[in-house]
């Protein structure tokens, strides 16, 4: 097969329902002007998308695993909903489950729409609402999700205000639905979650598009530079300024300032979580200390001469600790004013007077252009006198600290990762610090184990000052994030994914709270970006892996190349720009199949379901955002595995590979009702451990279109990874395999003898979909 | 309150019906009893000495065992096999009554689980005490408070005499 730019020529192609050779398949260019027809759903109500939902929740059910029994929404509650008790509204546990996890969604979403509302805003009192949405020559479908859900093609920043008015008047409506006494089904509250998850991905996509454009940031290039990451790369001889957060509008203005200033080399600005992703965007002089997990201990470490924090998984104490090691703190944005006065109308000289001189340990700020100013000289005049001031105990003081444990293992039941702190702590006491080093790069940095300590000893701070030597070497490397995917990239692979001969897509997200440190994301991307999947990173995902090098001290962003195809490793950027991954997705019937994206929901998610192999994983979950977003992908058919503590959101929606029925579609080129595989198998999934997690994407990445070279590569590839991790081949094997020619050869002998014992019977290759209005007709009636 | 009856993970309980603590002796009547006693274990067995060979001792002595997570492969490595399984999807097979159970003989009537990840231990009871009329048994070395019966918080040394002295008496 060769593929150009606008087209592909397929030299043959064989299954047992469609063989063709010699045929030219033209790709759909993006016109100008949209003259696209509106599909059935633009700007989809809570209900329009219903349909779609109960199809996908007939087959994918909803699995509970409640964590709280009882309900304490209004003051009847508590309620006790104990095995069918109900409560007395009149709630039985199943739907309070789900009405938790659309309340859940709810809180994501109206984070990153609230964030997307900010950012738009700031744009367009930057750049006016005018300011073109251009993403240069590659880029033509420019914003996939808006395009389909919303059903505009946006073409400037004030475009986009549409979009997000949609989503905000739609989020109200699921949020009423929440209130006691109206919705009653747990069903129900399912499809309004994933319709809240769907407004998730859209608002992110405007907030993400909005800073691009806005800022001048990376518009996919796959060169996106290598830039700083670790808590080794700052240099402390300089001022040094932290921002913590998600919403980079101060951290920007900061980076202005220090180049308006010509002070941009005299500076060291850092960031933690995804704020700093896009202070990278910004300027490669950014750095990053690393994922939500760093707050507290980089900010003990005494680094940081000015914190600035803006939203969204930012600690809530972190007033208290920037106060003990003397940084002056700024508070930047709404959402968390931290009880402190709004100075925002100060002249900027007072508020640096106040900072400066102790008087006021920490300000509200909200204008970001005064955050810039106050940050980088408050830094300036703080820092000789900070001599980066830390409260990490010396030797001594962590060794006097460890005598004073009592091996309670209170630290333990409080700690998310059941680390065995006490015994660590009892060997700490006669000077051996090697225990307490290694929890420390499996500690998830909550801090919960020093609130639950009787004898009030610093926990964190005791692995912080065992780990020092390592900390000190923790520099490495990172892709800044590039943003979308270019359709020039998805003409090229497009096709393969379809067919399913790349073997899959892996998206990476969530948060930093893994079961097993860092290193285990690194090791699940390389696994599958050997194996030549596409692997697609973004927010603190994308960070732990790179924390991790190899013999040779490279991270795999060094390793691999940045582009969206096989065998590379891209990152895409902060949380927001995680939309782009499901974009690449849309753009895949858009571009490649020529299907309309435009108000046409059910036809694009149809299509995905049941083409597209791509499997998101969460291997950290914590955060209300990182549901939002899983759930969000269910709704347009991208399976999502979640690691272990995501079974704590309460609900997954699983497949049953034994229940035949639950696996009917309609070909689409017959208009009959047939049974496929059971692919993909579920819609999120909870893996126990890494090797599991493996075994399941390899298993999550077929679907039912795949030709049959496609899936004999994705079986070849699930066979050998069962292998290697489980130790033996896998059991469900006869279920995937729909016709002979889909047995990879290496198996070919004992697979057939295995599928005549089981009195397998060949399955249809169909062109599948849920959707019955998508049938061709005039075949269907012939 | 007995400190043995609180959960490991301090807030684990989440609701009034709480598992009842047993000890080897009441643990073992009630495996005895059971028609279909089953232990799932999962990707942690392997983190203590002695753990799978004490899987593999109560495999012998008629508990079926189901391998969830990546545990199989410490059970090849020892000779002994397990169905395999993700530990959330069979406890989405067990809450529908109609489920033919993993070999197709039938559903366990006693599930205990060993060996898997903390949180997903207490939300596998969970599942189970809301949604299934199944007993269900934590034989781990933590207090799990959303079982039917579970072990005390223990040590690793205790927690390995306490499957002897089970081992031993359903093989007496
Ligand atoms: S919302 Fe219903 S279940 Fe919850 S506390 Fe009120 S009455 Fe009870
Ligand atoms: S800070 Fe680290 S050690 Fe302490 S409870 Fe949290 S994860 Fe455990
Ligand atoms: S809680 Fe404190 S005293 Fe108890 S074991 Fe942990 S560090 Fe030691």
């Amino acid at each position: 097969m060769s593929v150009d730019k606008n087209k592909i020529n397929i030299k043959k192609l064989k299954s047992p329902f469609l063989g063709m050779s010699d045929v030219e398949i033209e790709f759909g260019s993006v016109e100008e002007d949209w003259d696209e027809p509106m599909g059935p759903t633009p700007k989809p109500s809570m209900t329009d998308l219903r349909e779609w939902d109960m199809k996908l929740l007939e087959r994918y059910r909803p699995f509970y695993t409640p964590v709280c029994d009882m309900c304490c929404l209004c003051s009847f509650g508590k309620c006790d909903l104990t095995h069918g008790k109900k409560g007395a509204c009149g709630i039985d546990v199943k739907t309070q489950q789900a009405r938790m996890i659309a309340l859940e969604v709810c809180i994501g979403t109206a984070a990153h729409g609230a964030h997307a509302r900010h950012m738009l805003e700031h744009q367009i009192e930057r750049k006016g609402r005018d300011f073109p949405i251009d993403m240069g020559l590659n880029i033509a479908t420019e914003a996939p999700i808006t395009r389909t859900v919303v059903g505009i093609k946006p073409k400037t920043l004030g475009d986009f205000e549409e979009a997000l008015e949609y989503a905000e008047e739609q989020l109200q409506h699921v949020m009423g639905s929440l209130h006691t006494g109206n919705e009653g089904s747990y069903l129900d509250f399912e499809s309004k979650a994933m319709h809240a998850g769907m407004l998730d991905n859209l608002v992110k996509e405007v907030g993400d598009l909005a800073q691009i454009v806005g800022y001048d940031f990376n518009r996919g290039d796959p060169e996106a530079p290598l830039v700083d990451i670790g808590m080794g790369t700052i240099d402390k001889t300089k001022p040094v300024i932290l921002t913590i957060g998600h919403n980079v509008a101060g951290g920007a203005e900061i980076v202005s300032y220090t180049e308006e200033h010509g002070k941009a080399d005299d500076i060291e600005i850092c960031g933690i979580c995804c704020t700093s992703h896009d202070l990278t965007r910004r300027t490669p002089r950014g750095k990053i200390i690393g994922p939500l997990s760093m707050q507290t201990r980089f900010i003990r470490s005494g680094a940081a001469d000015v914190i600035v924090l803006d939203e969204q998984c930012v600690r809530t104490d972190l007033l208290e600790e920037a106060a003990k090691v003397k940084a002056p703190l700024l508070a930047t944005n709404d959402k968390a004013c931290h009880g402190l006065k709004d100075r925002t109308k100060d002249p900027v000289n007072d508020i640096i007077n106040d900072l400066v001189s102790g008087k006021e340990k920490a300000v509200l700020v909200f204008d970001p252009v005064k955050v810039g100013e106050i940050a980088v000289r408050v830094a300036e005049a703080v820092a000789p006198t900070r001599q980066k001031f830390k409260v990490i105990p010396s030797k001594e003081e962590l060794v006097a600290e460890a005598k004073r444990c009592v091996e309670c293992e209170e630290c333990q039941r409080a700690c998310p990762v059941n680390l065995h702190i006490s015994e660590a702590m009892a060997l700490a006491a006669k000077g051996k610090l090697e225990k307490l080093s290694e929890l420390r790069d499996l500690c998830v940095g909550c801090v919960r184990c020093e609130s639950a300590c009787p004898k009030g000893i610093p926990v964190l701070s005791l692995l912080e000052k065992a780990a020092e030597k390592k900390l000190k070497e923790e520099k490495s490397k990172i892709r800044t994030g590039r943003g979308p995917i270019l359709d020039t990239e998805i003409r090229n692979v497009g096709p393969p994914i379809v067919f399913g001969e790349i073997p899959g897509v892996l998206a990476l997200a969530g948060c930093s709270n893994y079961p097993n440190g860092a290193k285990e994301v690194a090791e699940i991307a390389e696994e599958f970006i050997k194996r030549n999947y596409i692997v697609t990173s973004s927010g603190c995902a994308a960070m732990g892996m790179a924390q991790y090098k190899d013999e040779n001290g490279e991270t795999l962003f060094e390793k691999y190349p940045g582009d969206f195809d096989s065998g590379c490793l891209t990152n895409v950027g902060s949380c927001l720009s995680n939309a782009h991954i499901l974009g690449a997705a849309i753009k895949i019937p858009a571009i490649f199949a020529r299907r309309n994206l435009r108000g046409n929901f059910e036809e694009i998610a149809d299509y995905i379901l049941n083409r597209v192999g791509a499997v998101g994983l969460v291997w950290g979950t914590y955060s209300q955002k990182a549901l939002a977003i899983s759930t969000g992908l269910n709704r347009w058919g991208i399976p999502v595995i979640l690691g272990p503590s995501g079974s704590k959101y309460r609900r997954l929606y699983m497949g049953r590979k034994d229940q035949e029925k639950d696996w009917e579609i309609f070909n689409a080129r017959t208009g009959d009702r047939v049974t496929v595989d059971p692919t993909p198998g579920h819609l999120t999934y909870v893996a126990e451990s890494k090797e599991e997690c493996i075994v399941a994407i390899a298993r999550l990445v077929m679907r039912p279109n795949d030709t049959v070279k496609g899936r004999m590569i994705k079986l070849a590839h699930y066979i050998d990874l069962h292998k290697k991790y489980m130790g033996k081949g896998p059991d469900d094997l006869h279920l995937y395999i729909r016709t002979e020619a889909d047995i990879p050869m290496n198996v070919k002998d004992e697979t057939k003898k295995m599928l005549k014992k089981m009195k397998w019977k060949e399955k249809i290759i169909p062109d599948p979909t849920l959707v019955e209005r998508l049938v061709w007709k005039k075949e269907a009636k012939e | 309150m007995n400190p043995h009856a609180t959960s490991w993970v301090r807030t684990q309980e989440s609701g009034p019906k709480k598992s009842m603590v047993v000890l080897p002796d009441a643990a073992s009547r009630i495996i005895k009893k059971a028609k279909k006693p089953t232990l799932v274990i999962g990707s942690k067995i392997n983190d203590i000495d002695g753990l799978l060979d004490r899987v593999i001792a109560l495999q012998k002595a008629g508990v079926e065992i189901v391998a969830t997570g990546h545990s199989v492969k410490f059970l090849l490595e020892k000779g002994s096999d397990a169905y395999v399984i993700g530990v959330v999807e069979a406890t989405n097979m067990l809450t529908d009554p109609n489920w033919k159970g993993i070999d197709g003989k039938g559903q366990p009537d006693l599930l205990m689980v060993m060996g898997v990840h903390l949180d997903l231990t207490n939300q596998t009871f969970s599942t189970l005490k809301n949604f299934t009329d199944l007993e269900s048994m934590c034989i781990d070395r933590y207090y799990m408070p959303n079982a039917t019966y579970s072990f005390p918080n223990i040590t690793d040394d205790i927690h390995l005499e306490y499957l002897d002295d089970i081992i031993g008496k359903l093989q007496a």
